[in-house]
């Protein structure tokens, strides 16, 4: 005889495959995410992106020398250079670029005109600049050569052959985290989060509109039988979008993950979360088709707030609030963690995260699932 | 087996469903109001009664899907209320809920064989769809069917585990005569295998045709039961003599002295028979302009029962 478990798992299997739009929203509408998204973000410019910081300031106004040598690097025409605030430590400009870099699809590179540049020059002939680069990044190479380049021509420039700038440079060990390598696993949690709650709310509330439920249990079938199968069906499901849009990622994109154990505790409890929401609500929305609008507007806030297309921090303050209180965050973070930044303490800690609400959802869902009709 | 159930069945060993005093209270309705029957093996059983009388809660009590709030009910000698004994009931019934639907994505066989794992001993899938006759359409999956092919389908999940008693809630409510009949087929053929069935019914036809006793509830009370003769007998009132087509103008051919005759719709004129008038009556027609007209008896339905006990009729939507 076959398990019960086994039998709803395979009869949710059957039935997910069997339907065209089941297969669209789980594999193909990610999938035509990622390529939407990837085509529009991801084309490069013909400018290499360069942060800088001038800390060489007078008055809080920028020393000829400084301003000069920026010049020289702005007529290169190799570059569109962004202005990193001159208050900031080394630290606070790294930390600035990393974010914004990775919002703005960019690679991260920082070329820093220390205070006392232009007395320096003026006194030593000799002057230092630090330039930070990202040697994972490919138009790093390029970019120093330009660098230097410019640097040398600005400091014969000075008319004076003995005058010389040395380009300090600095290693980021960080990777350059494009934003394709940003959304791939944003794009997991929201088909996690899709497939979970509105299977969860099709299989409770439909089979319920349907007497399956009622018939199942007038079956020796358990409760508990019946959600084991549900979650093992979600597993499978989870399994799958993972695979098929990290696969996907890799072919079109070059996106490399790291699958370790928070990769997969993080779709064992995505695989709880999602399914036990989806109980809660069919539980309190009764008719099918209301409790799949409610699903909508549980789904689409969190999709759209919870970091899944843009880092959470260019939302506004009110927002960022909200989406600490929404699940998938910690399981978009605990991804992004796990698979892109190779982070494992943020990974854990968003896993734990993760486990907890699904603990939570996945017994109140099962508390409330109106298996007998009382 | 439990042995505590008070007197009303002593030694009735070959009861499947023995109720009591049973009763179901839902706020402020009392759903089912203190019903007692029982069921004997073999037996086709209708639970006769319009929409909302109580015939899907009881049933439901009996399938261990509600809790009683008095009274007492056993099923193959098991207690619905006892929590040990409602494992066991599971096992043994089948259960076609009403407006059931299988699983739309699955084929009919793949149906069967889903609800079949969840029982520990389960009928070969094929066998069951020759029963049904849904040879054709084994492998069809089950959103493509018709209502009437559909709810045949249930019928075979109801029978998966060679059930000793099959619940059947309301089976052909909502489908065609044609249908109807299919599914009544169906359930004869159970009968002939000797199945114990347990039909809720609005149709008064379907418990006649059906069902060898009959109980027909009301607002939550069984107010009469026995085979459909016995009912029909004792509360059908008399036959009637109907003349087809006869119109106003009949109404006035009639020989004096008849029973009181009434104008039904379509023009028809109904004469209520006592014993032994048919022939005289005949006779006497036949020496009036109306002999040349269509005439039939015809004998109390469930119908006409369920009239003269309630005052009111049921109608074809269950109301």
């Amino acid at each position: 005889m076959r398990s019960r478990i086994y039998t709803i798992i395979a009869g949710h299997f059957k039935s997910w495959y069997r339907s065209k739009s089941n297969i669209f929203w789980t594999i193909a509408f990610p999938l035509l995410l990622i390529v939407l998204f990837g085509a529009i973000f991801g084309s490069g410019s013909t400018k290499f992106d360069l942060y800088l910081q001038n800390q060489d300031l007078n008055a809080n106004t920028p020393t000829p020398y400084s301003q000069q040598y920026i010049s020289v690097l702005n007529d290169t025409g190799a570059f569109n250079l962004h202005t990193v605030a001159a208050g900031q430590t080394v630290q606070q400009a790294l930390d600035y670029v990393k974010n914004d870099a990775q919002l703005h699809n960019r690679g991260q590179r920082l070329l820093i005109v220390p205070i006392g540049f232009a007395s320096e020059l003026y006194s030593t002939k000799n002057a230092n600049i630090s330039l930070f680069i990202d040697q994972s990044d490919q138009a790093s190479q390029s970019l120093k050569g330009i660098v230097f380049a410019a640097t040398n021509s600005y400091a014969s420039h000075l008319s004076n052959s003995t005058t010389s700038i040395n380009v300090q440079q600095t290693n980021l060990v960080t990777r350059n985290i494009r934003y394709i390598d940003f959304f791939i696993p944003g794009v997991i949690g929201m088909t996690l989060l899709t497939t979970g709650v509105f299977g969860a709310v099709n299989t409770n509330g439909r089979y319920r509109e349907l007497k399956i439920i009622k018939k199942l249990a007038t079956t020796p079938l358990s409760k508990i039988e019946w959600i084991l199968g549900m979650v093992g069906y979600q597993m499978i499901l989870a399994t799958i979008s993972l695979v098929v849009i990290l696969f996907f990622g890799y072919a079109i994109f070059g996106v490399t993950v790291t699958i370790d154990i928070y990769t997969v505790g993080l779709v064992v409890a995505a695989a709880l979360l999602f399914p036990g929401i989806g109980m809660v609500l069919a539980n309190f929305v009764k008719e099918a088709e209301s409790a799949d609008a409610a699903a909508n507007a549980i789904t689409f806030p969190m999709m759209f707030l919870a970091g899944t297309f843009w880092p959470r921090e260019t939302l506004p303050d009110i927002m960022k609030l909200i989406a600490n209180f929404m699940p998938l965050t910690y399981v978009n973070d605990g991804l992004r963690d796990a698979l892109i930044y190779a982070q494992p303490a943020q990974a854990l800690t968003n896993t734990i995260i993760a486990l907890g609400l699904a603990a939570f959802f996945i017994v109140l869902g099962s508390l409330l699932l109106n298996w007998k009709e009382e | 087996m439990s042995d505590n159930l008070p007197a009303p069945f002593p030694g009735q060993s070959d009861k499947v469903v023995q109720v009591e005093k049973l009763s179901k209270k839902y706020k402020d309705t009392l759903a089912v109001n203190g019903i007692s029957f029982s069921l004997a093996k073999g037996e086709v059983f209708a639970f006769l009664g319009p929409n909302g009388a109580g015939k899907t809660t009881t049933v439901e009590i009996l399938e261990c899907l509600r809790a009683p709030t008095g009274g007492q009910a056993k099923v193959l000698d098991y207690d619905v209320s006892k929590r040990s004994d409602q494992g066991e009931i599971r096992k043994r019934i089948g259960v076609l809920p009403q407006d059931f639907n299988a699983i739309d994505r699955l084929t009919v066989r793949e149906n069967i064989d889903y609800f079949g794992a969840m029982f520990d001993h389960q009928l070969d899938a094929d066998q069951l769809i020759e029963l049904v006759d849904l040879k054709d359409k084994r492998d069809a999956q089950f959103k493509t069917l018709s209502g009437g092919l559909k709810q045949r389908v249930g019928l075979a999940v109801a029978l998966v585990n060679d059930p000793a008693l099959v619940f059947l809630d309301e089976p052909t409510t909502g489908l065609d005569p044609r249908a109807r009949r299919d599914v009544w087929y169906v359930i004869e053929r159970l009968k002939k295998q000797g199945k114990t069935v347990f039909l809720t019914t609005h149709y008064m036809d379907e418990a006649e045709y059906l069902a060898d006793t009959v109980s027909i509830i009301d607002h939550g009370q069984i107010i009469a039961s026995g085979t459909p003769d016995q009912l029909i007998d004792t509360h059908g009132g008399k036959k009637t003599l109907i003349i087809r087509d006869a119109g106003e103008e009949g109404l006035k051919q009639l020989p004096i002295g008849l029973p009181k005759a009434e104008l039904r719709n379509a023009g028809d004129i109904a004469i209520p028979l006592n014993n032994g008038e048919l022939t005289s009556i005949l006779m006497s027609l036949g020496q009036t302009p109306l002999h040349d007209k269509e005439i039939e008896v015809r004998r109390p339905t469930l119908d006409d029962v369920f009239l003269n006990l309630t005052g009111h009729r049921v109608s074809e939507e269950g109301n």
